[in-house]
Order: structure tokens, then C-alpha cells, then sequence
């Protein structure tokens, strides 16, 4: 990761955050205005050493909203939602990659979309690719249960691609009060009548489902089994649309798993 | 048969070999109660054989007046037989569709009784789900053939998609497996829809683009869609002291207007926004890869047909007549990627039949796929200058796909492209090092030779099969189910390039 780590630095300062998107703008604003960053990373898994001294930024909701619109205008639209995006991935060095993009960004202007081979952009590039495929790919792969009227699933992403995922369910279910939780992350969207909100939420509450559920997590079963074409079994194939990770939440796999 | 469980067995378990499972071509906000379409297509599982899951796939009936000797349901095969009542299959469609189990239904059926009868019941389960559940998704309705002119446009506003099976590939083969069937009777009501989708379009005046439809709401639809979401990516943290508060819905649209789009994307004023499709069998009848190709090519022409599907004739059992392959053939896996590779080129990097495949060579490289097949036929255009040639050209070269070539272009406004730039544009190297110079350097390493470079391109073990045969044989090697080359999923979507897609 040796050419996100800035220019030469005097003093070798990092800054840790708090971890919110609005933290990570308020960083950006500090590194052009104040000290400039070593590195940027979350408050909560920095360890510190006796090498390189830190700071702690303080989330500043003014300062954020400059680098906000600063992206949107000096750079452009996509960049700042690409940024949006980037930042939502579990990528350890996401805040690094960002400020070198946002760094070559102010300088390039709305042309750095199309400088597919510079080694930021492409670090950049990856990194949105990774949390739109995950968050495409989990729009297919939640499976609802119905609990008191309530539909309500688990997931565990890679990335925090969560509310990437609201608004599609909100439209599609928008007659429907349904709740996706992020085990890994332990929040959850709560969605009634189109409207969503994602808040905190404490593992303990889930509740079972009922028996009736059943009729239709069998028939779900038999319909997965059979559609398959023995002929051409492959799970090679399976497995890598699939990837094994994600089956743990899924309905239809229990069956694989017994036979 | 009254059980649940039982029927969906027997009317999946028929229907699992109608290939597509494509939810793509429409994009469409809830109009409805329930349910959207994205025009992206969503995949909600794939099965045990590595193809998509993303329709609810089942026939209606699997009682059937015909005796198509390929089809597992004909008339005169042991199987048992079971009906859906249109309620309980509309019931069983909301159910799985809002626990996100599908994306929407593929409905088919044997022809019970007669065509129009069948229809009429088709017709009856697709109502109830669309105006008594409201259901907004994606529905794909196959037309049975020989059916009335009328039915065929009150399931194709119903619906959006129609497909009607071309089944075999000439004239010939489907006089000899389906007698019952005629291709008047399948071209008709293919002619039919092409004629509806074209004449509403000059009607409403609006140009189709991907797939949108008439009546346009999709513009709209479009404009909300982006707005909101740059709503949720805009909408800052709620930085509330309760600290409970993460993150809420974006801003809505005006009321007004939201409601204005809803009504004018309602899907009932639109005849099967995403159009039609086809499907025909491979390998139970000897027509030549050529002739295929031709077929599908003519389709696409005449009938503006999204997709064209193969199917690879799996033998079905007890068979009575010599007409089929025997059941120990091997299923032709590897020539079904093969064509459907081919049929990749036409559609996206606007090669001719003729070109992926000539009268001399009738069947289509087992070896190498057709682009490269066709490059080492064709080096007289190569090797081409990466900073020079046009988008079309760059599309010619094997190992640059869609996405890559439009990097290119792209990139190359801003400076010249290395050759050391190539990989991290998505360009597959090892494939199109042989077909291009950078900045005036050829980086092949060998002689642009057909032989040479086919010697580079094959795996180790391949490496000497040139001498010994120059046309390799069908039926040997098809099941290397394990080569990641012969990777097609249910829609049979497959990997070509880096181009591959879905659709």
C-alpha cells in the first residue's frame, strides 16, 4: 500500500476519526487547511505507535458540508458518490485511498473518471466495484421470513452496503413493513409504508418465526431442488455466482446441506 | 393432485428446460401494490447446475395433446401429470415474491385441450395477479403456438416479455419431431408481436431505447429513481444527540408528481415492454453449428427478438423412436457455449454470421472461442495500434470486451496507453497481446502466425491436438464440465472476454 501514504511529510501525524462519512470529510478538511495527514483511520481499530503521533478530529458538520460540495463542483458528481461508496467498504486503508483520490481529484478535476490507469483511481475503482457488486448481489440473495404480518431477514455483508439497499426493497415492498438486519454490524433497516430508517439494534430482539412460515421455506426447497437440470450439475459454477459465504442466510440451502 | 408441494414438483421439474430466466429490459418503479423491475436484471440464486434462479419457472399444466418426441411432457411419456388453479399459483407468485425468493414468474404451459383454452387460463392466473394483487414485477408469459390473434394481445399487455419456441432449427427437423407442430403456426404470432411492439412505438412517438416502452413513464421513472437515490447518498447523518438515529429515507419527489409517474408508467397501456424471445435445441437433429447461427441471425433481423436461446439436448427418458441421439450422448455443453458465444458477437460487437462462421468450416471451434476463432482466420487486420484504431476495431481484437474498449477511448483523451496500462484497463493480455501494438511495439512474441499463436492460447495438454485433427469432433469432451471455459448460467449468460454480460 506503499503509494497511498502522501507526499513526504515534515511531522508524521495520522488522524483518527470517528468512523462516520461526515468524520472522514472533516479529516480531508483538516489535512488542506491544517496539518497535513500521514494516514486517516477509524478511532476505534487504531493502534498507536511510538513512531507517528496522532489526532483526534473532531466531526465538524460545517467544515464536512465544504468538502462536500467542494467534491461536487470541483470534481464532480460521480466522484463524490464513488467517495460515498469507497467509504462504505470494510477496506483497511479506504480513508488513505480516498484522500489520495480526492487529493488527485482537486487537482485533475472531473477528468479523473476517465484515468482508468492511474494506481489511485484504479485502487478507487476496485474498491466501488467490490461494494456495488455486493449490494447487487445481496438485492437477490435476502431472503424474507414472515413474522407477525413483519418480513424480516439477516444478512452479513462484506461491506456496509445496507442502506445502498433501502431504497430498492422500500419501492418494492412499499405496502409491506419489512426489517433487514446486518448481523455483522448490528443495525438494521426499518422500513414501513416506502419510508425507511436504519438505526442501531441489539442482536437479542430477533424473533423466530412461526410455524406457517414453513409451508413456504418447503416449498421454496423443492422448487430449488428441482429447477436444477441433473445433467448439468455444476457446482463449481454454483459456487462461484454463489460464493459459500452468503449461504448461511439462505433459505434454500439446508436441503444441500442435509443430502 | 391436490398437494402443494407435489404439484410445484412435477410442474417445475417440466419446466426446468425452458432456458431463459432473463428479468431484464424493463425498468419500473411499483406501480402496483407490490413488486418493480429493474432493467439490470436481478439474480436471486443459482441451483446445484450453476444457472440462475431469478423467476419462478412452472408450467400450468404438464397435460399435454401433443407428442413432441424431445419434450419430456409429450402425450405418450409416463409422468405424472398435474394442473395449477390460476388462484393458487397467483397466491404462490405473492408469497415467494415477498420473501424475495424470485423476481417475478415464467409462466409456460402444455397445451391442454387446445391452444386458445390453454391461453385463456394463462390469461385468467396473470390477471388476478396483476389487477387483484397489484403485483408490479416481472412477468415472462410463453405463447403457445396456433393460439388466437386476440389472446396473444391481452396476455402481451399483461406480461413483458413473450416468447413463443422456435424448438429446432429448420423446417425440416420439426416436421420429423413435432409433426403436430407447424412453424406457420410459431412464426404467426412471432410476426404478430414484433408488429404490436413496432407499431406502438411509431404510435407514441418515442424512440425505445433500453428497452423502456411507450406510454413513457421510464423517463421519469429514470429521473426519480436518480433523485432519489442522490437523496440517500446527499442526506447527511442525523447527528441527533440520541445517537439512535443512523441514517433515513431521502427526500421524496413533489406528491403531485410522484403520482403523475405512477399513473403513466402503469404497466396496463404497454404490450411486452421487454419484447420477445425464442429458444431452440441443440444436438437432437444434425443441422450444423452454420445453420444455426443463420437461424438465430434471421431472428434477430426479422423478429427483433431480445434473445435468442440454445438449449443442449438432454435425452429424455424412455424413448421409443430412432429419430433422437441415444440417451448415452454426451450433452453438447461446450458447443452450446460455443453458439451462445457467437451469439454474443452479434449482438454486442456487431459481427455477421458470416463472418463468425463460413460455408468451408460449418461448425464452430471447440478450441478456441469465435472471436479468436475468427481473428486467426483474419490476422490481415492485425495487429491493430491500441491508440489509433476506432471502437469497432478495438472491439475485433480477442481479450477486449465492451467495458474495456470504451476505457480506452477513454483513456486515451487524457494520455497514450502503455502496454504495462492494458491489464488495469480490463484488457484479458494473455489473449490480445498477439493482436495489437503500443505505441508502434508488438509485444506477441511470436510471429503473427495462426498456428504459432493457437499453439500459445491452447493449455499444455491441448497443445499437439493440432496435428493430429484439424476440425475437432462433437461428442468427445463436451461434459469437461470442469474447464472454466464451459461456464454458461441459466440464462445462459457466459463469460466472453472480459465482455460478458447479462441480458
Amino acid at each position: 500500500m506503499e503509494i497511498f501514504k502522501l507526499e513526504t511529510v515534515v511531522a508524521m501525524v495520522d488522524y483518527i476519526y470517528d468512523g462516520t462519512f461526515e468524520g472522514l470529510l472533516t479529516c480531508v478538511h483538516t489535512n488542506y487547511y491544517g496539518e497535513r495527514a500521514n494516514g486517516i483511520y477509524p478511532e476505534a481499530d487504531y493502534q498507536v505507535s511510538i513512531l507517528t503521533e496522532f489526532y483526534k478530529i473532531v466531526t465538524d458538520e460545517e467544515k464536512a458540508h465544504a468538502v462536500y460540495s467542494g467534491i461536487r463542483t470541483k470534481i464532480s458528481e460521480e466522484a463524490l458518490e464513488r467517495v460515498y461508496r469507497v467509504h462504505l467498504s470494510s477496506h483497511k486503508e479506504k480513508e488513505n485511498i480516498i484522500l489520495s483520490y480526492l487529493r488527485l481529484g482537486f487537482k485533475k478535476g472531473g477528468c479523473i473518471s476517465s484515468m482508468h490507469a492511474h494506481p489511485v483511481v484504479l485502487a478507487m475503482q476496485d474498491l466501488d466495484r467490490k461494494v456495488s457488486f455486493e449490494k447487487v448481489r445481496l438485492l437477490g440473495l435476502v431472503r424474507f421470513s414472515e413474522i407477525n404480518g413483519v418480513l424480516f431477514c439477516s444478512i452479513e455483508p462484506d461491506h456496509d452496503v445496507l442502506e445502498l439497499m433501502a431504497d430498492h426493497f422500500a419501492d418494492r415492498y412499499k405496502n409491506e413493513a419489512f426489517t433487514i438486519f446486518d448481523k455483522r454490524r448490528k443495525k438494521a433497516i426499518f422500513c414501513h409504508a416506502g419510508k425507511w430508517y436504519i438505526a442501531a439494534v441489539d442482536p437479542e430482539i430477533i424473533p423466530d418465526f412461526e410455524k406457517e412460515e414453513r409451508f413456504y421455506q418447503d416449498l421454496w426447497k423443492v422448487y430449488f431442488e428441482n429447477i436444477a437440470i441433473k445433467e448439468r450439475t455444476n457446482p463449481r459454477c454454483q459456487k462461484r455466482c454463489m460464493p459459500v459465504r452468503y449461504w448461511k442466510n439462505l433459505t434454500e440451502i439446508g436441503i444441500m446441506e442435509t443430502k | 393432485m391436490d398437494n402443494m408441494l407435489d404439484k410445484l414438483k412435477v410442474l417445475s421439474d417440466a419446466a426446468k428446460y425452458d432456458v431463459s430466466c432473463a428479468t431484464s429490459g424493463v425498468n419500473r418503479q411499483n406501480s402496483g401494490k407490490i413488486g418493480s423491475a429493474s432493467s439490470m436484471g436481478i439474480c436471486h440464486s443459482w441451483s446445484s447446475d450453476g444457472r440462475c434462479i431469478s423467476l419462478l419457472k412452472v408450467l400450468f399444466t404438464n397435460k399435454c395433446v401433443y407428442d413432441c418426441q424431445y419434450c419430456v411432457n409429450r402425450r405418450t411419456a409416463d409422468v405424472q401429470r398435474a394442473s395449477f388453479e390460476p388462484e393458487e399459483l397467483a397466491d404462490l407468485v405473492i408469497e415467494f415474491y415477498r420473501r424475495n425468493y424470485i423476481e417475478g414468474l415464467f409462466l409456460s404451459s402444455a397445451v391442454e385441450v387446445s391452444p386458445d383454452y390453454t391461453t385463456e387460463r394463462i390469461i385468467r392466473a396473470i390477471r388476478i395477479l396483476r389487477e387483484i394483487h397489484g403485483f408490479a414485477g416481472y412477468i415472462h408469459a410463453k405463447i403457445v403456438p396456433g393460439v388466437s390473434p386476440e389472446l396473444v394481445n391481452q396476455v402481451g399487455l399483461l406480461a413483458d416479455r413473450l416468447s413463443i419456441n422456435i424448438e429446432l432449427p429448420t423446417t425440416k427437423s420439426l416436421e420429423l419431431l413435432a409433426p403436430q407442430k407447424k412453424m406457420a403456426a410459431i412464426v404467426t404470432p412471432m410476426k404478430q408481436i414484433t408488429e404490436t411492439i413496432l407499431d406502438r412505438r411509431q404510435l407514441s412517438g418515442v424512440s425505445y431505447g433500453n428497452g423502456g416502452g411507450y406510454g413513457n413513464g421510464s423517463d421519469y421513472g429514470a429521473a426519480y429513481s436518480s433523485a432519489n437515490s442522490k437523496g440517500s447518498y446527499g442526506g447527511f447523518t442525523n447527528l441527533s444527540d440520541n445517537g439512535f438515529l443512523i441514517r433515513e429515507t431521502g427526500d421524496e419527489f413533489p406528491q403531485g408528481l410522484k403520482q403523475q409517474i405512477q399513473s403513466r408508467s402503469g404497466y396496463k397501456e404497454k404490450f411486452a415492454p421487454a419484447g420477445q424471445s425464442t429458444q431452440m435445441i441443440i444436438g437432437a437433429t444434425p443441422e450444423s453449428d452454420r445453420r444455426i447461427i443463420k437461424t438465430s441471425e434471421s431472428l434477430y433481423k426479422t423478429f427483433k427478438m431480445k434473445r435468442v436461446y440454445f438449449s443442449a439436448y438432454i435425452p429424455v427418458g424412455n424413448v421409443a423412436s430412432g429419430l433422437l441421439p441415444s440417451a448415452m450422448t454426451a450433452v453438447p455443453l461446450r458447443r452450446e457455449n460455443r453458439l451462445y458465444q457467437a451469439d454474443w458477437l452479434m449482438r454486442f460487437y456487431k459481427f455477421t454470421a458470416d463472418e463468425i462462421i463460413d460455408e468451408a468450416n460449418p461448425f464452430l471451434d471447440l478450441e478456441v472461442d469465435p472471436k479468436m476463432s475468427w481473428a486467426l482466420r483474419n490476422l490481415k487486420h492485425f495487429p491493430m495500434e491500441i491508440n489509433k484504431v476506432s471502437y469497432e476495431e478495438l472491439l475485433r481484437i480477442p481479450g477486449v470486451g465492451t467495458t474495456s474498449a470504451m476505457r480506452i477511448i477513454r483513456q486515451r483523451r487524457l494520455s497514450t496507453i502503455k502496454f504495462d496500462d492494458l491489464k488495469k484497463l480490463g484488457v484479458v493480455v494473455k489473449r490480445a497481446q498477439y493482436f495489437l501494438t503500443c505505441c508502434g511495439k508488438y509485444y506477441g512474441g511470436v510471429a503473427q502466425d495462426p498456428f504459432l499463436i493457437r499453439q500459445k492460447l491452447l493449455p499444455p495438454e491441448n497443445q499437439m491436438s493440432m496435428f493430429s485433427e484439424t476440425m475437432p469432433t462433437r461428442t468427445v469432451g463436451n461434459r469437461n464440465l470442469e474447464n472454466p471455459q464451459s461456464v454458461v448460467d441459466a440464462n445462459g449468460n457466459l463469460q466472453i472476454g472480459d465482455g460478458g454480460r447479462h441480458g
